[in-house]
């Protein structure tokens, strides 16, 4: 459900910012960043068949650490955000025909991107879990922390655009998934108290 | 100090900042538009000033239980929200004189205008949970993700290499500010502290009572099986 809304939107947004190639082609990856970041999050968002109290408290019983649980969603959610990613990837090359350069490197920035959302993500679910408006509560806990990530990933793909060294935000896209991996871990187990 | 004198305190040295502000030289550059920035850098310095104790407020909740560090978390984020703005709205009406515009995509800014809306994101989600233990635990874990941004907020201005001014007194060698101008500076930083200080007091104890309300509220409400009543040994039946 998601893609096809992240597709409607970089369907739309030529609409408002004009629909000339060239401009297409050239803010094609940071439309393309944008809608990864706002409709992405929304993919972290879902309930999953081991969220229910039952679920939970069987996981509890069983001895499951909250952070292992935390790793899990994580993890889950990072491939789910990757696959929205690749998918959105594919439809802003159609409609934007960017000069793509750099697969390597996409593909490391690809996976460190959709790690960063997921974690923040499920962080987010874990803290609203069961509060009235969380549908609108968890994007806005969430975007506001997650520019680093998307400078980070604009930066990036800009940098490999014009042939400049991306190795530094490559390193900002890492550093922040290992203070959200940490923060993940460390809060688990209060969250689920809470 | 009592809070009283600690408000009367706040309330001078803000006069005494405001009068120092209007009465020191103006910038060589600048000129008269620079007086903004004795409002502006003071605001941006507690806005972080505010947010940090906001993550050692949290931090000592999670460690001590007591909810009186929950009630400085919320009340030092609110205070935080307020002066952030004020740093924002200062700095806008700088700029548009300055650099010619009210708003800039400079990283700083945005970063500082994205700090502002992760702690009315905190002030939203400490007002969606029921049950001050809860809320206490969740905000706290939150406050904590959140202030691990202020370290990139900070540097960011490195990093990104904007147009805003860097550091101007928090440099490795001498400050690059003229010794008037300075003084105008720190009795700024100054007297906002000292304000930031009385709010987040009379802040704190406001959070006090609304807390026992939420309390008292509690104790009033009906208990599950609360009509019956125990069955007492050796009672005649009437």
């Amino acid at each position: 459900m998601v893609i096809p809304f992240g597709a409607v939107a970089l369907l739309v947004i030529p609409m408002a910012v004009g629909i000339e190639t060239t401009l297409l082609a050239r803010i094609g990856p940071g439309l393309f960043w944008a809608v990864v970041l706002l409709f992405g999050v929304l993919v972290t968002q879902r309930e999953s068949g081991a969220e229910g109290p039952p679920q939970r408290d069987l996981l509890t019983l069983l001895g499951v650490d909250p952070a292992a649980r935390f790793a899990a969603t994580a993890i889950a959610n990072t491939i789910l955000v990757l696959v929205f990613e690749v998918a959105v990837g594919a439809i802003a090359i159609v409609l934007y025909d960017p000069d793509v350069v750099g697969w390597g490197w996409i593909a490391l920035v690809l996976p460190l991107v959709a790690a960063g959302l997921a974690m923040l993500g499920t962080i987010a679910a874990s803290v609203t879990t069961g509060l009235g408006g969380r549908g609108a509560l968890a994007p806005l806990l969430i975007a506001p922390i997650a520019i680093p990530i998307m400078l980070g990933a604009a930066q990036a793909t800009e940098g490999l655009r014009v042939g400049a060294g991306i190795l530094r935000w490559v390193l900002v896209l890492a550093v922040v998934d290992v203070l959200l991996m940490l923060a993940g871990v460390l809060t688990a187990r209060p969250l689920e108290e809470s | 100090m009592t809070k009283r004198t600690l408000e009367f305190a706040a309330a001078g040295l803000l006069l005494t900042a405001l009068v120092v502000g209007l009465t020191v030289p103006p910038d060589a550059v600048q000129g008269d538009f620079q007086r903004i920035m004795y409002a502006h850098v003071p605001s941006a310095w507690l806005a972080y000033l505010a947010f940090g104790i906001t993550m050692i407020g949290s931090i000592a909740y999670l460690v001590t239980s007591k909810l009186r560090w929950d009630r400085l978390a919320g009340a030092s984020a609110e205070v935080g929200v307020v002066f952030t703005g004020l740093a924002l709205a200062t700095g806008m009406i700088w700029g548009k004189p300055v650099w010619g515009v009210w708003w800039t995509w400079d990283a700083r800014l945005v970063l500082t205008a994205a700090m502002f809306f992760v702690y009315l994101a905190y002030l939203a989600l400490r007002r969606g949970i029921d049950g001050l233990e809860r809320r206490a635990k969740r905000s706290a874990l939150f406050g904590i993700v959140a202030a691990l941004q202020i370290p990139i907020v900070h540097f960011s201005v490195v990093w990104w290499r904007g147009l805003h001014q860097p550091p101007t007194i928090l440099r490795p060698d001498d400050p690059q500010i003229d010794g008037p101008l300075l003084f105008a500076l720190l009795m700024g930083v100054f007297a906002f502290t000292v304000v930031y200080a009385a709010l987040v007091r009379r802040r704190m104890d406001l959070a006090l009572i609304e807390d026992s309300l939420v309390e008292a509220s509690r104790a009033g409400e009906d208990v599950a099986g609360a009509a019956v009543t125990a069955p007492s040994v050796g009672a005649k039946p009437r």
